[in-house]
C-alpha cells in the first residue's frame, strides 16, 4: 500500500533533484553576470527614479493592485503525474495528507516569491507608505498569511467542474484580496485587520470546506496546473541551456506569417520551412527574440555612457543569437525529417539564413532607435556592431556547433 | 500431371491485361501443383520484380543482442505483404531497418535493387512510411504537413495542390486544413500520416499498424487506396494485428516470432506449412505462437 506522506516526499525530492541540475547550469552560465550588471545599473537608476516619481503617485493603489495579482495567481503545486489519473484517483478520499503537504509546500514557495517582490519594492514602500521597517515586515507576514488562505481556498475551488463558475470564484477571490490588501497598505487599525482575518477564516471553514465535501478532485486540472508549473521552470531554464523535455504550447501568430514567404516551395527549403514555423509558433523562440530586442531598446534609451551602451548592444545581440542557436535542436528528435530524401545537408544553410534575416532586423531596430535617441553616428555604429556579432555567430560559431554534433 | 503454363512475351502481355483474373487462377494452380514455390514461380514466369528484398538480415540495437536473426523475405511489385507477429516479435525493428534508420549487423536490405548506403536519397525517395504512432510537427497545420512532405519529396507545386485537395476530400479532413495537431484526435493524426504517404506516391509503402484509431470510413479509404496503389505496381509491406483485415487484403504473409520468420507465403502455403488445412489466419497464428510456448 502506498503511503501518501512518503509518496509526497519522494515526488518533491525527485523534482528538486532534477531542478537542482538545471539551477546549477544556470548558476554556471554567464547569464548571472548579466543579472548582476542589471542589478548594478538598476540600483543606480532606482534612487533617481524614486526622486523623479511625483508625490501624487498612488503608491497604495499600486501596491494593492500588484499584490492582488500576486496573491490571487498561483495554484497549489501537487506534483501529480499522468498515471495518477488511473492509479491514485480511486484513493482520492484518503489522500488528504498528501494534498495538505502540497498546500504547505506551495505556500513556502509562493512566500519566497512574494518576499523577493517585497525586497525589490522595499525602497518604494519605505519612501511612500511608511518609513518603518518593522511595519514592512509585519505587512509581509500578513500578505504571506493571505497567500496561504488563497492557496487553500483555491485548491478547493479547483473541484468546480464548470469553467465559468470556476473563473467566477477566482474573480471573487481577487475582489476579496483587493479589499484586504487595500486595508493593509492604507494602514488600517489592527482591530480592522483582525476582523478581516476572522472573516476570511470563517469563509474558508464555512464555504470552501463544504466545496471539498461536495465535489471530487478534478485530476486533469491538477495535472494541467502541475504541467504549467514545470513548463514555466523549464522555459526559464531553457534560456540558459537546452531542456529536452520542453514541449510548450503552439501559438499561431498569424500576423507573422509574411515571414513564411521567405521559405518558398522548393526541395532545398525543407529546413527553411521547418525553422520558420518553429521560430514563429513554438517554444517561445519568437517571444524570447522579442523580449531581448525590447530590453535592448530600453537599455539603448536609458544608458547614457557610450561604451556601456555599445557593450549592452553587443551583449543583447549575442544573447539573442545564442537563443536562436537552439533552433538546431528543435527537429533533432523528429523522425519524419530523417526519412525525407532531402534535408540534412541544407540544415546549416537554412539555420544561417534565418540568423541573417533576424539579425538584420534586430540590427536595424537597434540602429534606428540609437539614431533617434542619440545621433546618426551612434545609429550606424550600433547597427554595425549587431551585424558583427551575428556575423561571428553564423559564420564561425554555428558551423562549429554543427560539426560537433 | 501438372498443366504446363504458357511462357514468353505473349503470356506476359495477357498477364498484364488480365492481372486480377490470372492471379486468382495461378493461386488455384499454386494450391495444387506449385506449393511452396510461389515466389520463384511469380518471379520466373510472370517476371515479377522485387520491390523490396531483405537478405539474411540480422540487426538490433546492440550487437551482442540481435533482435532479428537472419531473416529473408521480399515484397514484389503489385503485392501487399502482411508482416504479422506478437508484440516484441521484431516487426518494428524490421521496419526500422527497411527505412534505413538502423544499420544491419549483417545481411542487407534493398529497395528497387539499391541499399540505403549505396543510394541514400534515392532510396528514401522511393518509399513512404506510415508509422505506428503518428509523428507530427506540433507547430505545423495539417496543410503545412502536406506541403512540407510534398516539398521534401520534390513534387511540383501543381501536382501537390491537386493531390492534396483530393486526399483531404477523401479522408474528410477539408475542414481541418488549418488546424494544429493539438486539436486532432488519435485517428485524425493517423490520417495526416496516411495522407502524407499517399501524397508522395512512391513505389513502395511501409505501413506499421495503420488502422489504430481510424474510423471505419478512414479504414476503408486507406484500404481502397492501398489496393489502387497495388494495381498501379507498388509494393506494400503492412504490419498489423488485425488479422481478419490482413487475410482479406494481403497477398502474402510473413509470420515473425522472436526475431525469426516462422512461416511465410500465401495463406494456402501457411496452412500447408502449419499442417492446418482450412484454418484461417487467426487460428494459424495462435497455434504457431502457442506451440512455441509449450516448447520452452
Amino acid at each position: 500500500m502506498v503511503n501518501e506522506k512518503e509518496l509526497w516526499s519522494k515526488r518533491r525530492s525527485d523534482y528538486w533533484s532534477m531542478a537542482i541540475k538545471y539551477l546549477r547550469l544556470i548558476g554556471n552560465s554567464g547569464f548571472l553576470f548579466t543579472i548582476y550588471l542589471l542589478f548594478v545599473f538598476g540600483s543606480y537608476y532606482y534612487g533617481q527614479f524614486l526622486d523623479w516619481l511625483p508625490a501624487s503617485f498612488p503608491a497604495t493603489l499600486f501596491f494593492t493592485a500588484l499584490l492582488t495579482w500576486l496573491t490571487t495567481r498561483g495554484r497549489v503545486r501537487t506534483f501529480v503525474k499522468q498515471g495518477d489519473l488511473f492509479f491514485l484517483s480511486p484513493r482520492e478520499r484518503k489522500m488528504s495528507s498528501y494534498f495538505r503537504a502540497a498546500v504547505f509546500y506551495s505556500w513556502l514557495m509562493e512566500t519566497l516569491y512574494v518576499s523577493v517582490v517585497f525586497l525589490i519594492l522595499a525602497p518604494l514602500f519605505l519612501d511612500r507608505i511608511s518609513p518603518s521597517g518593522a511595519l514592512l515586515l509585519a505587512v509581509l507576514l500578513l500578505v504571506s498569511g493571505l497567500k496561504l488562505w488563497n492557496l487553500a481556498a483555491g485548491f478547493e475551488e479547483q473541484r468546480i467542474q464548470d469553467k465559468h463558475s470556476y473563473f467566477f470564484h477566482t474573480l471573487i477571490r481577487a475582489g476579496l484580496n483587493g479589499v484586504a490588501l487595500y486595508a493593509l497598505f492604507s494602514l488600517q487599525p489592527v482591530w480592522f485587520i483582525g476582523i478581516l482575518a476572522a472573516v476570511f477564516i470563517g469563509l474558508y471553514a464555512g464555504y470552501y470546506r463544504r466545496l471539498a465535501a461536495a465535489h471530487s478532485l478534478k485530476w486533469e486540472r491538477l495535472m494541467r496546473i502541475e504541467e504549467n508549473t514545470v513548463m514555466t521552470f523549464y522555459r526559464i531554464a531553457n534560456s540558459f541551456t537546452d531542456v529536452p523535455a520542453l514541449q510548450s504550447k503552439v501559438r499561431k501568430r498569424g500576423w507573422l506569417s509574411p515571414l513564411f514567404r521567405l521559405a518558398t516551395y522548393r526541395q532545398q527549403h525543407v529546413y527553411r520551412y521547418l525553422f520558420s514555423r518553429a521560430f514563429v509558433r513554438s517554444n517561445d523562440y519568437f517571444g524570447i527574440y522579442l523580449r531581448l530586442t525590447l530590453l535592448g531598446l530600453l537599455f539603448i534609451y536609458v544608458v547614457r555612457i557610450d561604451w556601456g551602451r555599445w557593450f549592452i548592444v553587443a551583449l543583447f545581440a549575442y544573447m539573442t543569437a545564442l537563443q536562436l542557436e537552439t533552433l538546431k535542436q528543435h527537429y533533432a528528435t523528429a523522425k519524419m525529417v530523417e526519412l525525407y530524401p532531402a534535408g540534412e545537408k541544407t540544415k546549416l544553410a537554412s539555420h544561417q539564413f534565418w540568423l541573417i534575416v533576424l539579425g538584420l532586423f534586430q540590427g536595424m531596430i537597434f540602429g534606428l532607435f540609437a539614431f533617434l535617441s542619440i545621433n546618426v553616428a551612434d545609429g550606424f555604429l550600433v547597427f554595425g556592431l549587431t551585424l558583427i556579432i551575428y556575423g561571428y555567430h553564423l559564420l564561425i560559431r554555428l558551423p562549429k556547433r554543427y560539426r560537433a554534433s | 500431371m501438372c498443366p504446363r503454363l504458357p511462357e514468353g512475351k505473349t503470356f506476359q502481355i495477357i498477364q498484364s491485361l488480365l492481372f486480377n483474373s490470372l492471379q486468382i487462377r495461378y493461386s488455384r494452380i499454386n494450391g495444387t501443383c506449385w506449393q511452396g514455390q510461389t515466389q520463384q514461380f511469380l518471379q520466373g514466369v510472370f517476371k515479377m520484380e522485387a520491390m523490396l528484398t531483405v537478405e539474411k538480415l540480422s540487426g538490433g540495437y546492440q550487437r551482442q543482442r540481435p533482435v532479428l536473426h537472419e531473416i529473408s523475405f521480399s515484397v514484389n511489385k503489385h503485392e501487399i505483404v502482411g508482416l504479422i507477429g506478437l508484440n516484441g516479435a521484431g516487426k518494428s525493428t524490421t521496419i526500422k531497418h527497411i527505412l534505413g534508420l538502423m544499420e544491419p549487423h549483417s545481411g542487407e536490405v534493398r529497395i528497387a535493387g539499391k541499399t540505403w548506403s549505396e543510394s541514400g536519397d534515392a532510396y528514401r525517395q522511393s518509399l513512404a512510411y506510415i508509422p505506428e504512432m503518428p509523428l507530427l510537427y506540433e507547430e505545423m497545420t495539417l496543410w503545412e504537413h502536406l506541403e512540407l512532405t510534398a516539398m521534401a519529396y520534390g513534387l511540383d507545386e501543381n501536382t501537390f495542390q491537386t493531390r492534396a485537395e483530393e486526399l483531404l476530400k477523401e479522408f474528410r479532413m477539408q475542414k481541418m486544413k488549418s488546424w494544429f495537431p493539438s486539436h486532432f484526435s488519435k485517428g485524425m493524426r493517423q490520417k495526416v500520416m496516411i495522407m502524407c504517404a499517399f501524397l508522395v506516391q512512391p513505389d513502395f509503402y511501409v505501413a506499421d499498424e495503420p488502422f489504430v484509431g481510424l474510423d471505419p470510413i478512414g479504414i476503408k479509404s486507406f484500404l481502397d487506396r492501398m489496393v489502387e496503389m497495388k494495381h498501379q505496381g507498388c509494393g506494400i509491406l503492412m504490419s498489423t494485428h488485425i488479422l481478419a483485415t490482413a487475410e482479406k487484403y494481403c497477398d502474402r504473409f510473413i509470420l515473425l516470432h522472436e526475431g525469426r520468420i516462422l512461416l511465410q507465403g500465401e495463406l494456402s502455403e501457411l496452412r500447408e506449412q502449419a499442417g492446418m488445412p482450412g484454418a484461417d489466419l487467426d487460428e494459424i497464428y495462435v497455434q504457431m505462437t502457442k506451440e512455441d510456448d509449450d516448447g520452452e
